[in-house]
């Protein structure tokens, strides 16, 4: 294979992660939920899948866990910010410290040791080229969703104006509370991506991040899915090109850096000063 | 205050089933966290060590939150604090009385500069502060090892940390042998400086008006952008002057692992102090029970301390409810009247 | 379509709800374009959508919310038509309101509440508006100050003032407010009115000149221009005038932290702030506990009493006021009213936008009519013909050209 597809397809591998959690992203802002804690999500999601594939054996199992995990975190957050009025950005926050710690602390209880896993049964590189695959057409169904049907459309008008669809006599706070748990599933797909698929193990500190890279996708994608996938891909290219570009002289700490700094340029409107649905991150409070 | 023991002892309870699962017993576990935070005077200077560093980047938090701003980088502005005091600390040479100074000034300069790039992004562009501030964490923390692995590498250091600084530049101690320090001395003092400006300046009248009716404050003649500005520069220039205390008076020297992730737990300190200097200062010490226990936990009763991190994220997703920064966005949908 | 999406398998008939939307359209006369993004309707078609989508719903109870609130005198008589032929279709309606002269005219059976009770149950043909009012406000309605005779000088002069965005805007206006006058702005509300009111406030950028005593305002400045004596009185209280956590001592030193009368050096003077609030407490009658109460526990009246009391403390020469009785009881109502007359009386310039015609009519030394963002009539006291200056309102002007009638 040539260097350029090797690149294309490592931009694709990148990608994958990153694209499960921007749809995530994606589908709980719509709502009007602003996912912090998609980083969270990512963590419980791999780590699930990990201690699942090791207790049975079974990287399929592994993989169902880890999607449970990701939707129960998004339940977590749903009903935190949805019924107890908890401020979604702290929430967030405290989700992302609470998955970190707790699956550091499920290393040792399932595994004895800390700060990684054993290697266990994956889903190898054809469970790789399909979860790949998967995540594009994630983003079809997730647009077609979004665009055209009865869900799709209570979902985007509850992250507009809930108070509006409360009228219409349906209640926003479970639209929403459904769009984090699905979007908790998409979610905790990614951190199986990164644990089962491109991996066989569990470490320490291995989503490095890309539930923040992922928040940023989204901004760059205005909030589409289309759009999410394919700030998704770029993201996935620039980590990438950081693969290739190792041995010039450009530090990898730079290059890691890259999406960090692309987000913040997002926040200047360089990608256009899109507007974010008009009720993102505000809860909604009954009368 | 009902409500906050009611959701203390949930969550005790949710670390004694954790410890559970963990094989160990958690009355063990219970005992031998508070023994390793309180059981003698190392033990109880070592949490007021933890305690200090806490208490400069829930400072900062807090400070940001009065102002309607979510502040979620404190942790990067701590390590840029903490850089900038390492590198120039291990090359200065001269008497404490001179370098402290200035090392400590450094370090807030240092979180100043890393809290205004946040700042100008909302103040100029409108670009939500929460994205910029959790990006620059991360940007923080690449920078400063790529700065203490390359360009500011300081001769006679190993990996990805500067030199030790001269003994000069080692902030005095408040107990021999320990490394508590005048640190908690400035933290305290800042607390007790932060509630008068609050309290009775018109900064600080002004800074709340903008955090808790920005468009009242607006018209008002109060300039958002400014406020907002000025507001996470100081912010940063807080949870960097506490990476500078770490540096100069904990470990000695710049590490990029200088902080255990104080400046997320100091979000969690921030709102069991109800966002009031005096309060917070409480709630970092019984925080920095927390750090300073779980070692001793995890040593003593097999507790992997990581259970600690999990019960404080569980407690500021508890203890935020209705937690609203009244005046953000985040005001509820209902309209009245 | 939101709520009752019609289907075809899992997918939104889009063509089958814009037939709908066509239909119910042409039945109620509610002319509206199925492909129009709301967003950018002016208020009063949106209104029209809002009624459609639930009259698609055909209730068995309708409850229309101020329905009359952003509509012209005309679009006002289309919708009773609507709504009358909807209740003799069986429909039971319910109207909160509280224009007293549609109630008379429109309904059958009037209920009148007062501080979460009902006070009064009311046959429509057996009742008059001054009952109505009486009931409302639990005896006999104040009366309003007594105008002065005042010899107005030259205060706020605006000249070519465009301002806001699309239909919401303000297109070059130019006019004056003398100090000793009260200048009253009618339209229906989305004429512009709230981008005269920001502009003239200095919270948005516009093009043209605003001068106070010949100096020309800088654009976009609220710190100046409360130092060079104008105070507003703004359209939200709850968001734009107060801050509704603190006190009435905090939210009284609001606008006027850094004038010397309430600052010492870096501090805030309390005491001086503490003073200001029981000067507007007794002043304005605000029922309150005490002036350390947290202005969310006052009524909407008391609020207001506030915010109209702290206006006026310190003396300015221009005072803008947007919707001052908006959703007080008529008590309260009458005390601000009869505030901005004295004010008047003893010199202050006074603008005042307001939706309620009545209100501009019966404080107004001058009205100027705004019409999409234009003024289209202006009108001395004298010869303010109500019935010209509602069909100004609802865009007789755009053929004919500005109206000027002078005493």
């Amino acid at each position: 294979m040539s260097a350029f597809q090797d690149f294309v397809v490592l931009s694709l591998v990148k990608a994958a992660p990153l694209i499960y959690a921007a749809l995530a992203g994606v589908i709980c802002e719509r709502a009007g939920i602003l996912n912090i804690a998609l980083e969270g999500q990512l963590t419980v999601g791999a780590f699930a899948a990990v201690a699942a594939s090791f207790a049975t054996g079974n990287p399929v199992v592994g993989l169902l866990a880890g999607v449970a995990a990701g939707a129960l975190v998004g339940l977590l957050l749903g009903f935190a910010a949805t019924r107890f009025g908890v401020d979604q950005i702290v929430a967030g926050t405290g989700i992302n410290l609470l998955a970190l710690g707790g699956a550091a602390f499920g290393l040792t209880v399932v595994f004895g040791q800390p700060g990684a896993s054993a290697e266990v049964p994956a889903l190898g590189v054809s469970g790789e080229r399909i979860m790949v695959i998967g995540a594009f057409v994630a983003a079809i169904l997730l647009h077609l969703a979004l665009y055209r049907t009865p869900w799709g459309l209570r979902t985007r008008a509850s992250g507009e104006n809930p108070r509006a669809v409360h009228s219409a006599g349906i209640d926003p706070r479970n639209v929403r509370l459904i769009a984090t748990v699905v979007g908790g599933a998409l979610a905790g797909l990614g951190g199986v991506y990164l644990s089962l698929a491109e991996l066989d193990l569990y470490s320490d500190g291995m989503t490095a991040g890309r539930g923040f890279i992922a928040l940023a996708a989204v901004i760059f994608g205005r909030w589409t899915p289309i759009g999410a996938t394919g700030a998704a891909l770029g993201f996935g290219a620039l980590a990438a090109l950081q693969f290739v570009l190792q041995r010039s002289g450009v530090p990898s700490e730079f290059m890691q850096a890259l999406p960090y700094l692309a987000a913040l340029a997002a926040l200047t409107g360089i990608a256009g000063r899109a507007r974010a649905p008009q009720a993102d991150g505000v809860p909604y409070a009954e009368v | 205050m009902i409500r906050g023991l009611w959701i203390g002892l949930g969550l005790a309870v949710v670390a004694a089933a954790a410890m559970l699962l963990a094989g160990a017993n958690p009355l063990l576990g219970f005992w031998a966290l508070f023994r390793g935070a309180l059981g003698g005077e190392r033990q109880i200077s070592e949490t007021l060590v933890q305690t200090t560093s806490l208490l400069f980047p829930s400072l900062a938090v807090a400070f940001a939150f009065r102002a309607g701003l979510f502040n979620i980088g404190a942790e990067g502005q701590l390590v840029i604090g903490g850089l900038a005091a390492g590198v120039i600390g291990a090359r200065l040479d001269t008497s404490g009385l001179i370098s402290i100074p200035i090392l400590l000034v450094a370090g807030a300069a240092g979180g100043a500069v890393w809290g205004s790039i946040a700042g100008i992004l909302r103040a100029r562009f409108g670009g939500n502060e929460v994205i910029a501030t959790l990006m620059l964490n991360i940007i923080a923390a690449l920078l400063a090892n790529y700065l203490v692995v390359g360009p500011l590498h300081s001769p006679g250091a190993a990996g990805a940390e500067t030199a030790e600084l001269p003994h000069s530049s080692w902030l005095p101690t408040l107990l021999p042998d320990t490394r508590l320090t005048v640190a908690l001395l400035i933290a305290l003092a800042l607390a007790f400086v932060l509630r008068w400006v609050f309290d009775r300046t018109v900064f600080g009248y002004e800074l709340r008006a903008a955090g808790d009716a920005p468009e009242a404050a607006r018209r008002a003649g109060i300039d958002l952008a400014k406020t907002a500005f000025v507001a996470m520069a100081l912010s940063g220039a807080m949870a960097g002057l506490g990476g500078a205390t770490i540096v100069t008076g904990v470990l000695h020297r710049f590490n990029v692992s200088l902080s255990p992730g104080y400046g997320f737990i100091a979000i969690a300190v921030a709102l069991v102090g109800d966002l009031d200097p005096l309060k917070i200062i409480i709630a970092s010490f019984a925080f920095g029970i927390l750090q300073s226990g779980a070692l001793t936990m995890q040593a003593l009763a097999h507790v992997p301390k990581d259970v600690v991190s999990f019960v404080e994220g569980l407690a500021i997703v508890a203890l935020a409810a209705r937690r609203f920064v009244a005046g953000r966005k985040q005001m509820t949908a209902v309209a009245q009247e | 379509m939101l709520g009752r999406e019609p289907r075809r398998g899992a997918e939104l008939d889009r063509a089958a709800a814009r037939a709908e939307v066509e239909k119910l359209s042409r039945e109620y006369g509610l002319a509206v374009d199925p492909d129009d993004v709301v967003e950018t309707l002016p208020v009063g078609i949106a209104q029209r959508v809002e009624l459609l989508r639930e009259l698609a719903r055909e209730p068995a109870v309708l409850i229309l919310d101020e329905p009359t609130a952003v509509l012209a005198p005309a679009e006002i008589d289309a919708l009773f038509a609507t709504v009358r032929a909807l209740a003799l279709r069986g429909t039971a309606v319910l109207i909160i309101t509280h224009k007293l002269q549609e109630v008379v005219a429109h309904t059958s059976r009037i209920t009148v509440m007062r501080a979460g009770k009902v006070v009064a149950r009311l046959e429509t043909a057996q009742t008059n508006v001054d009952a109505i009012a009486r009931a409302m406000v639990g005896g006999e309605l104040p009366e309003l100050a007594a105008r002065m005779e005042t010899t107005p000088h030259p205060a706020l002069a605006v000249r070519g003032l465009g301002a806001g965005e699309s239909s919401l805007a303000v297109r070059d206006a130019s006019f004056e407010v003398r100090g000793g006058e009260i200048v009253g702005v009618a339209g229906v509300e989305g004429n512009g009115q709230s981008a005269l009111a920001d502009a003239i406030a200095g919270v948005i950028s516009y093009r043209g000149t605003i001068a106070l005593g010949g100096i020309t305002l800088p654009a976009g400045e609220p710190a100046r221009r409360i130092a060079r004596g104008i105070r507003t009185i703004p359209q939200d209280r709850r968001r734009e005038a107060l801050v509704l956590p603190w006190s009435i001592v905090e939210n009284a030193a609001l606008g006027d932290q850094r004038s010397p009368s309430l600052r010492r050096g870096a501090t805030v003077d309390r005491k001086a702030a503490r003073e200001l609030a029981k000067r507007i407490v007794e002043g304005f009658d605000v029922r309150t506990p005490s002036v350390d109460t947290s202005v969310s526990e006052l009524s909407g009246g008391n609020q207001q009493k506030v915010v109209v009391g702290r206006a006026l403390a310190h003396d300015p020469k221009f005072l803008l006021v947007y919707q001052p009785t908006r959703g007080i009881d008529v008590g309260a109502a009458a005390l601000v009213q009869s505030r901005l007359i004295e004010a008047r009386n003893a010199g202050v310039a006074v603008l005042l936008i307001s939706f309620e015609l009545d209100e501009v009519l019966a404080l107004s030394d001058r009205v100027i009519v705004m019409y999409r963002g234009a003024i289209v009539g202006t009108f001395e006291r004298g010869s303010i013909d109500r019935a010209r200056i509602g069909s100004l309102m609802a865009g007789a002007g755009l053929q004919t050209g500005p109206v000027v009638e002078s005493a």
